[in-house]
């Protein structure tokens, strides 16, 4: 049911979103990500050093995941400070997120439906807050994680006044 | 009667005959544009008849059960546990009836309920998205019926449990009509006391105009033993039968002398052939009652009112014993979904579903298993595709590395097995044949499976005669085939997603993001250009200020 391969693709390419998000979101990462190593790390190390009559192989397993974890810990938050972009125009808005698997979003402000702002207590700490802007689909939330907090709040008030002007129920 | 269920073909009808006897006295206001608010009404008084009998049978299976372990041990006075029950059954099921009322006022419909945790809902008429009419056995024999109605997004719906079969049918038509914005004050005067079926009525004043889009035939039954799906419900409670094998004594084999053994090893073959026979058997009985069930006398209608003939909605009814009839309004079907299965493509036929928004399941089947051209036929038909055939055109397909990326998906489960069965064999020191067998076999599968995925990959648009996008048509599946068709103006937004491989393939995975149906429409493994070439085309400007010329 093919009609065979692509021949020649129009050529269309998305630029990168324009603004990155707070470099404070590099720090906030890494410190996350460290605090979900020391979850693992600590307990593996106790278990190592408790257990007199472990098997051998134990280490092995227990080493491998501890280095992951560290490594991790050490690359993920810059690659992710490269990756997350986001830019908002007056009809749409656009981001990029992820660090090895890469999403990019698109959706038309006049199909938002709802502007959320959020902050857990590790952003608290960092001053950051993150945005999720959903549509009527379940499968279309976009959030912008790690915004400087005047940024956020600058923005929430803006996406809000433009999508509050739409009048149709966005389906 | 060509017309069993009194719609007609619209207009006044010159011999109205007199509602049957067990319609409502009274029959409502003429509609206006502003009718003044209804009083709260209770349910049908019917409901206490039905709630008690739901009651009695949920909890059915523990009173049978005191019953008998009471009865064993104490006398015959535990008899009186049989009234008690009824009577506690009664006021247990007068609860609903007496705690549940709805009235409509001229801009919502709300419904009052609960006893201790007061709750309202309310729904606003122009919110309203579906109206379906639903009606077990006990309700039909009592000429009632249970209504839903499905508002705004997919979560909550109103459901009232027992409503008259003539209030029901012009709640729903009320409804629905008012559901559009800007109606004018020109609604149909509606006759109560329509029977639900069977019977011949007039056609209402201003009703609207019934077209046929699918009627079932007999001999669509052929497909019913090939629904897989139904096939391994089936499948596991047979496999949680077969446990009882372990308990039977010729089963347990480790005790057994070694004449007796061989006896038994050929009573087990013995038995495993029945049993298969049994469950063939067993099966296509399941199978052609479960459809005669559930799909006899189906009928797919789009009605279309008189005084707004592009306003249409489909409605669908079905069902032997319980008959559900379901409405939803065209312009809230964003696409169709054709699925064919397996075995089912193997004799042609296949299934068609609705992307709907603001419907319980976004995914709506209208069709029983069919004929693949009839579900074809149809889909075109629910599209109003006019010269275009997006469910059977040529797709684009995804190239190579889409190819290469499809076998080495399928081939992931091969592999962990064969190296299961690997480590069983080396771990018990077993034969060496069951490994290779596991790896030709699941290999086999995988690389056919594979192939048969990326047959099915694809993707295409179509245009509307003046050039605007009008379809983004999907194809996706492996052993099954399934098209996905959603209107462009059903797309709310996009994700481009990359996973590691795919970017050093230099693929993607779009997806269209929509409200109808499943919440999204995948296009897997299309390479970046061209996907964003699609989702360019698709939505033209929505990515204009994002590209980089």
């Amino acid at each position: 049911m093919t009609s065979g391969e692509i021949v020649q693709p129009v050529p269309v390419a998305l630029r990168e979103p324009a603004h990155q998000v707070s470099p404070r979101a590099v720090t906030y990462w890494r410190v996350g990500a460290g605090i979900t190593a020391a979850v693992v790390t600590v307990p593996l190390v106790v278990v190592a050093l408790v257990w007199s009559d472990r098997p051998w192989w134990f280490l092995v397993p227990a080493a491998l995941v501890v280095l992951l974890l560290l490594g991790w810990t050490a690359i993920m938050p810059s690659f992710r400070y490269r990756v997350h972009r986001w830019e908002v125009t007056d009809d749409a808005v656009h981001t990029r997120s992820g660090w090895l698997s890469i999403d990019e979003r698109i959706a038309p402000l006049s199909r938002v439906q709802t502007v959320d702002s959020s902050q857990g207590p590790l952003q608290r700490a960092f001053g950051l807050r993150s945005l999720t802007v959903t549509t009527a689909s379940a499968a279309g939330p976009i959030t912008i994680e790690c915004l400087d907090v005047g940024t956020a709040q600058h923005l929430v008030a803006d996406l809000t006044a433009i999508t509050g002007a739409s009048q149709d129920d966005a389906t | 009667m060509s017309d069993p269920y009194g719609y007609g073909a619209g207009g006044p009808a010159p011999d109205a005959p007199p509602p049957p006897p067990w319609a409502p006295a009274p029959p409502p206001p003429p509609y206006s544009p502003h009718p003044p608010a209804e009083e709260w009404q209770r349910l049908d008084r019917r409901l206490l008849v039905i709630s008690p009998l739901q009651v009695l049978r949920g909890f059915a299976v523990p009173i049978v059960f005191s019953l008998i372990g009471i009865g064993t041990q104490a006398g015959a006075w535990t008899l009186l546990l049989i009234p008690v029950s009824l009577v506690a059954a009664a006021v247990f099921g007068a609860i609903p009836w007496l705690t549940t009322s709805y009235r409509r006022t001229a801009t919502q419909l709300e419904l009052r309920t609960g006893w201790l945790n007061r709750k309202r809902l309310t729904a606003p008429l122009d919110r309203v998205r579906s109206v379906d009419l639903t009606a077990s056995l006990i309700h039909r024999v009592l000429g009632v019926t249970k209504v839903e109605i499905g508002t705004g997004v997919d979560d909550e719906r109103i459901t009232l449990e027992a409503v008259g079969v003539a209030d029901a049918r012009r709640l729903q038509r009320e409804l629905l009509d008012r559901a559009r914005p800007g109606t004018p004050g020109v609604g149909p005067d509606v006759v109560p006391g329509q029977p639900l079926e069977g019977s011949p009525a007039a056609a209402a004043d201003g009703g609207p105009a019934e077209e046929q889009l699918a009627v079932m035939s007999w001999s669509w039954l052929r497909f019913a033993p090939l629904n897989v799906t139904q096939m391994v419900v089936v499948l596991a409670a047979c496999a949680g039968g077969f446990q009882f094998v372990d308990d039977l004594p010729f089963a347990d084999i480790d005790h057994a002398q070694s004449a007796y053994e061989w006896v038994v090893g050929q009573v087990i073959v013995l038995v495993v052939a029945v049993a298969l026979a049994l469950a063939a058997v067993l099966w296509l009985v399941i199978a052609l009652v479960g459809y005669v069930l559930q799909w006899s006398g189906f009928r797919l209608v789009r009605l279309r009112p008189a005084n707004r003939p592009e306003e249409t909605s489909l409605q669908l009814r079905a069902g032997l014993l319980t008959t559900r009839s379901t409405t939803v309004e065209e312009r809230r079907v964003r696409g169709v979904e054709l699925t064919e299965q397996a075995l089912m493509r193997l004799a042609r036929g296949g299934e068609l579903a609705t992307l709907a928004t603001g419907v319980d399941e976004g995914t709506a089947t209208v069709l029983p298993p069919c004929p693949a051209d009839v579900a074809v036929a149809v889909g075109h038909d629910v599209l109003e595709a006019g010269s275009t055939t997006p469910l059977r055109m040529p797709l684009v397909a995804h190239g190579g590395a889409a190819r290469r990326r499809a076998h080495v998906r399928w081939q992931r489960m091969p592999v962990v097995l064969t190296l299961v069965a690997l480590g069983l064999t080396l771990g018990f020191d077993g034969p060496w044949w069951p490994p290779v067998l596991v790896a030709v076999l699941l290999g086999a599968f995988g690389v056919v499976g594979a192939e048969q995925s990326y047959r099915h990959l694809g993707h295409e648009l179509t245009h509307r005669p003046d050039g605007t996008p009008w379809h983004l048509v999907v194809g996706s599946g492996g052993y099954n085939r399934v098209r996905t068709v959603l209107e462009t103006d059903g797309v709310i937004g996009w994700v481009v997603r990359q996973s590691f491989f795919q970017r050093r393939l230099g693929l993607a995975t779009l997806v269209a993001t929509t409200a109808a149906g499943s919440e999204s429409v995948d296009v897997r493994d299309v390479p970046l250009p061209e996907a964003l070439r699609l989702a360019d085309a698709a939505t033209p400007g929505l990515l204009t200020p994002f590209r980089t010329h």
